[in-house]
């Protein structure tokens, strides 16, 4: 009797975890799913008939003549939604782990400050920043202004909507994302272990590589997932600073859900770049397994 | 040859508020092949003045040599001088073998080659077997031996190594003791050994430099340490003692004579400023006092107040007729019997060459 009593107060201890998680992640995930598998409805939403035509859609296309073609739009697409998110990663790794490096090499008061300043630009609305880099970036913006004032170029230089400027709002958007992980493993870091390293004759740079990276390599990890992933699917950035002539995937889910009234294909989209991300996830897990547990480090 | 260390007027203050002068100024010698002990309590600068050596810490003043060079400036890598940390700080994510080959491989020694030495260095420190682990997969003691044979494989001309045994048990550290002291003979390095423990000072060292708030009190054999301290700081810190003061009695040139609280005359050395009627302070070891029951002329008369079992020996702490306390430690009966119980009247034997005048 009590037993019976035990187990469903533990129920009860859980279901509001249970709860938030099914409502808000589980509940959506399975709509669209669903959505992805339905025909789609000329006046938006879908019609209840089951149909794969949402993924046949992603390779191909009927012509003229009612018959179905190789498309390659949509693949181009994916394939330039995963260099940018590749190049946003690389980028944020290269100007986030020295950062990151220099504030946990800072004394610990001045560590938490720094971490606040880091975080400053979460306080104000992502697309307000945003376009305030298409005043930075346009031709008449601020970049440019101050190059031909200064007289050295005498044409603006464009750097607004091309794929180069998405990958520095990206870079912009997630850099904390990339800066916060790699801070939190070098901050665990045993600096002893540095001393130990030059020791025994490794230099600065030999230390780096031998030392601190193989360490900080969780954090690495978890800070190029935590960008790469937001930035596969970005909308806000290729949008305003791409100028929607670059589409990238989340620009493209976004429009097959407003102009184009093509639910289940923005839903077979969405589930494709889960997919994508969710095996990335699973070779990383394994593969930190296999190295002794990168992942608990 | 030049000494393996010359330290003059060494000096480091930690910048801050406010700064810490953790060494005053420390000058001392170490020649090659020695067992070279850094002996004090807790926070008297030992581990700063190996981290001078090392190269982990600038030079606020003085000088430091290295084998006649002066290596001031010189980074940690390019000192010819390897270091076992206190808390062994082996690389984590390396397994036994590639921690042992670090130190090779960065100085260039191929893969091949370096891990040959890596194992033979295992072997030395009897980890044969062990080259394949993870460091937490090893006891404290085994990688307290793997952070040995780390430092020792690129074959350092100087080793320091910083309380190694602190963090291991007992009977472990008694062992390690002649291990350490085996592989520097063997090696023929010279071992820079810091420590606070003075039974593994003494037991180990071919000198020792004792120190006490960041200055360095004496530097001597072991047996000139423990028989002539320098210092009351030095007395009282290795072994035990008890602590009288005499008079100076006459000045001669070579020595002094001087009057003992218990009646004798003692002869010593020139104690600064002596001068007849000035007072001085003499000690002496508790093991060289003897207890007996027998009133011969010249032995004091007292009461043991306290017994202190020691297992092997036992401590009296003895109320003197004269007035004062001694200790006098002493051997058990075969029995393993006390000499006396609390409240005991007995009688100490103190011969005049025990006492020892203190110089300062
Ligand atoms: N990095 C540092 N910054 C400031 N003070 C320090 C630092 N390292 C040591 N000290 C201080 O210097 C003194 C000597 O320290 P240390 O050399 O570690 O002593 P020991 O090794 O003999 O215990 C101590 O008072 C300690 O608090
Ligand atoms: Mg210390």
């Amino acid at each position: 009797m009590t037993a019976v009593l035990d187990r469903l107060k533990a129920y009860a201890g859980v279901a509001p975890a249970t709860l938030v998680i099914g409502v808000f992640m589980i509940a959506p995930l399975m709509i669209i799913f669903a959505y992805s598998f339905l025909e789609p409805n000329p006046y938006g939403g879908v019609r209840p008939a089951f149909s794969t035509g949402a993924y046949t859609k992603l390779f191909y296309e009927r012509d003229l003549f009612d018959e179905m073609v190789f498309n390659a739009t949509y693949l181009k697409i994916t394939f330039r939604s995963l260099w940018i998110a590749a190049a946003s990663v690389a980028a944020c790794l290269l100007i986030g782990f020295p950062v990151a490096y220099y504030i946990a090499m800072q004394p610990p008061e001045r560590r938490n400050l720094l971490i606040l300043l880091i975080t400053i630009p979460f306080w104000t609305n992502l697309l307000i920043r945003t376009y305030c880099w298409i005043l930075v970036l346009r031709d008449t913006g601020l970049i440019n202004n101050a190059l031909i004032s200064a007289g050295l170029i005498d044409r603006p230089f464009t750097m607004l909507y091309t794929e180069g400027a998405i990958v520095l709002g990206l870079i912009y958007t997630y850099i904390p994302f990339m800066v916060l992980p790699i801070y939190a493993s070098l901050e665990r870091l045993d600096l002893r272990l540095i001393e130990a390293s030059r020791d025994l004759y490794a230099t600065k740079w030999g230390t780096l590589r031998q030392i601190v990276l193989p360490l900080a390599a969780p954090g690495i990890i978890a800070g190029s997932i935590l960008v790469f992933i937001p930035g596969l699917g970005a909308f806000i950035a290729p949008e305003l600073l791409g100028g929607g002539k670059n589409l990238m995937l989340g620009s493209l889910v976004q429009l097959q859900f407003s102009s184009a009234r093509n639910w289940p294909f923005g839903s077979a989209l969405a589930v494709v770049i889960m997919a994508v991300v969710m095996l990335t996830l699973m070779l990383y897990a394994r593969n930190a397994r296999r190295n002794g547990g990168g992942l608990q480090h | 040859m030049s000494a393996a260390i010359r330290a003059e007027r060494l000096r480091k203050v930690y910048p801050g508020s406010p700064p810490v002068a953790a060494l005053k100024s420390a000058s001392l010698e170490i020649a090659d092949n020695e067992f070279f002990t850094l002996l004090g309590p807790s926070g008297c600068g030992k581990t700063t003045l190996l981290r001078l050596v090392a190269g982990f810490e600038s030079i606020t003043g003085g000088t430091l040599h290295l084998f006649g060079e002066d290596i001031a400036h010189l980074p940690p890598e390019k000192r010819p001088v390897n270091t076992v940390f206190q808390h062994y700080s082996l690389f984590p994510h390396m397994t036994i073998l590639d921690n042992v080959a670090f130190g090779l491989r960065r100085l260039g020694k191929p893969r091949q080659e370096a891990a040959g030495k890596a194992q033979e260095m295992l072997d030395l420190v009897q980890l044969r077997d062990y080259g394949a682990r993870l460091p937490n997969q090893l006891s404290g003691g085994q990688q307290q031996r793997v952070a040995l044979a780390r430092a020792l494989a690129p074959r350092p001309r100087v080793l320091l190594l910083d309380e190694p045994l602190s963090a291991l048990d007992l009977k472990l550290r008694q062992s390690m003791r002649l291990e350490l002291k085996r592989l520097q003979r063997e090696t023929g390095i010279t071992f820079v050994f810091v420590t606070h423990d003075q039974d593994e000072a003494l037991a180990m060292s071919d000198r020792i430099a004792v120190m006490s708030a960041g200055e360095i009190q004496q530097i001597a054999t072991p047996g000139e340490i423990y028989e002539y301290p320098a210092n009351r700081f030095v007395a009282e810190f290795i072994g035990d003692a008890n602590f009288y003061q005499a008079r100076v009695e006459q000045v001669r040139d070579n020595g002094a004579t001087y009057l003992t609280p218990f009646g004798t005359r003692l002869a010593g050395p020139l104690v600064e400023g002596a001068e007849p009627g000035r007072s001085v302070t003499v000690f002496v070891r508790p093991e060289k006092v003897t207890l007996t029951a027998a009133a011969t002329e010249g032995n004091l008369p007292g009461r043991v107040r306290d017994v202190i079992y020691l297992g092997d020996t036992t401590d009296y702490r003895i109320t003197l007729e004269q007035g004062g306390d001694i200790t006098v430690r002493a051997e058990n009966h075969k029995d393993g019997r006390p000499l006396a119980n609390p409240g005991d009247d007995v009688f100490v034997e103190l011969d005049p060459s025990a006492l020892r005048v203190l110089k300062e």
